[in-house]
């Protein structure tokens, strides 16, 4: 079946016969403003094949010219609307270096601004903690040192006393 | 794959291609150059005047003409014969047009809005939008060309082609199909919907020719 719009078409342009047509028409009866489309469609056809032509082509020859050093250069220009939107590999060649210097530089600023630094290497002091002298108010507290080489440490380490007074921890 | 890249399935024509042009052909098949300058000449200003009724401008059907030429080059391999070269050429053309148009519509970011004005305007009726014609005056040839121009520039490229086709080409609906890839039913359709806008563009132009 087809649409009303496929059955205009075809009335339009005289394609449509017999019971068909017949049937059109009396479809369109009720549509007085119908034939003047069609014959508005019939003088827009004339308008168009009569003043919408091409102009020649102008430059015949340097039409062919241009296609025949198009084929010679084998690797024909890109669609128009394409053209500054891709390139060749050759093209590409110096972006990319550029775009790996740039990559480069971009990684070495990241790796500064988000990469924690690192601890810095402390070498193990030569000198070591060593209790000279004490004065303990009981005798049986002492004090002495003990130095560990791994995690470069010394620590001061107080027997025989159940706490230390926070005011008194300053060292001499 | 855009409409572009597609290479066109060829016809059958009754008469078939004439011999000379089969020779050309097969030359060019070679990779004869000659040959296919020899075939350049002869279609060159029907392939031109054909990009130029969808383009609507002279130095865009120039380049898009040298492209279908191209691309035809390159796909020559494939013609087989059955049709004439200028069918087969036909619709690389087609298919050329349509996707310029297309991606000038993507980059340019209009639409075609093909059913403009059509639902606002009873079938025949005696009052149209109109222009900036003078309604006493008798239109000059450059007037009719500039306001044809911006008429069919308002068509989607698919309505653009089915009218070149059928208007100013002559072709048979079911030709248009087959350049067309698609139904007769969605050709008759668009072909309606196309002259309805145009003819409410151009109502006042035809009428005061």
């Amino acid at each position: 079946m087809k649409t009303f719009e496929e059955r205009t078409t075809a009335w339009i342009d005289g394609q449509l016969t017999g019971a068909e047509l017949a049937a059109f028409e009396k479809e369109l009866e009720a549509q007085p403003e119908a034939a003047l489309d069609r014959a508005g469609a019939r003088q827009l056809g004339d308008l168009l094949r009569t003043h919408g032509t091409a102009p020649p082509l102008a430059n015949a020859d340097f039409f062919n010219l241009q296609i025949q050093q198009r084929i010679a250069a084998g690797t024909p220009p890109q669609p128009r609307a394409e053209v500054g939107q891709s390139g060749g590999f050759l093209w590409s060649l110096p972006r990319l270096l550029w775009a790996g210097a740039a990559s480069l530089v971009v990684a070495g600023v990241l790796y500064v601004a988000l990469v924690p630094a690192a601890q810095p290497f402390i070498e193990p002091s030569n000198y070591f903690a060593q209790v000279v002298e004490a004065w303990p108010s009981d005798p049986s507290i002492s004090a002495t040192t003990v130095y560990n080489p791994q995690d470069n440490l010394t620590v001061l380490w107080i027997d025989g006393m159940d706490y230390m007074p926070s005011e008194q921890l300053a060292l001499q | 794959m855009t409409s572009s890249e597609e290479m066109p399935h060829e016809g059958t024509e009754a008469a078939g291609p004439p011999a000379d042009e089969l020779a050309l052909v097969a030359r060019a098949q070679t990779g004869d150059t000659a040959a296919f300058d020899e075939l350049v000449t002869r279609y060159r200003q029907r392939a031109f005047s054909m990009i130029y009724h969808m383009v609507r401008n002279e130095q865009d059907a120039w380049d898009l003409a040298q492209d279908g030429f191209l691309k035809a080059w390159k796909n020559i391999g494939r013609f087989r014969g059955q049709s004439s070269f200028y069918t087969w050429l036909y619709r690389i053309l087609m298919n050329v047009g349509i996707d310029w148009l297309r991606k000038k519509q993507i980059a340019s970011g209009t639409e075609f809005d093909d059913q403009i004005g059509l639902h606002n305007i009873a079938p025949g009726a005696m009052t149209v939008p109109r222009s900036e014609l003078e309604p006493a005056g008798r239109i000059s040839d450059q007037e009719i060309r500039t306001r044809i121009d911006a008429a069919i520039e308002r068509l989607s490229p698919e309505h653009r082609a089915v009218i070149i086709l059928r208007e100013i080409d002559g072709l048979e609906y079911s030709e248009i199909a087959e350049q067309m890839e698609c139904s007769i039913g969605t050709v008759m359709s668009r072909l309606f919907y196309a002259r309805k806008k145009l003819q409410a563009m151009l109502k006042d132009v035809y009428e005061n020719i």
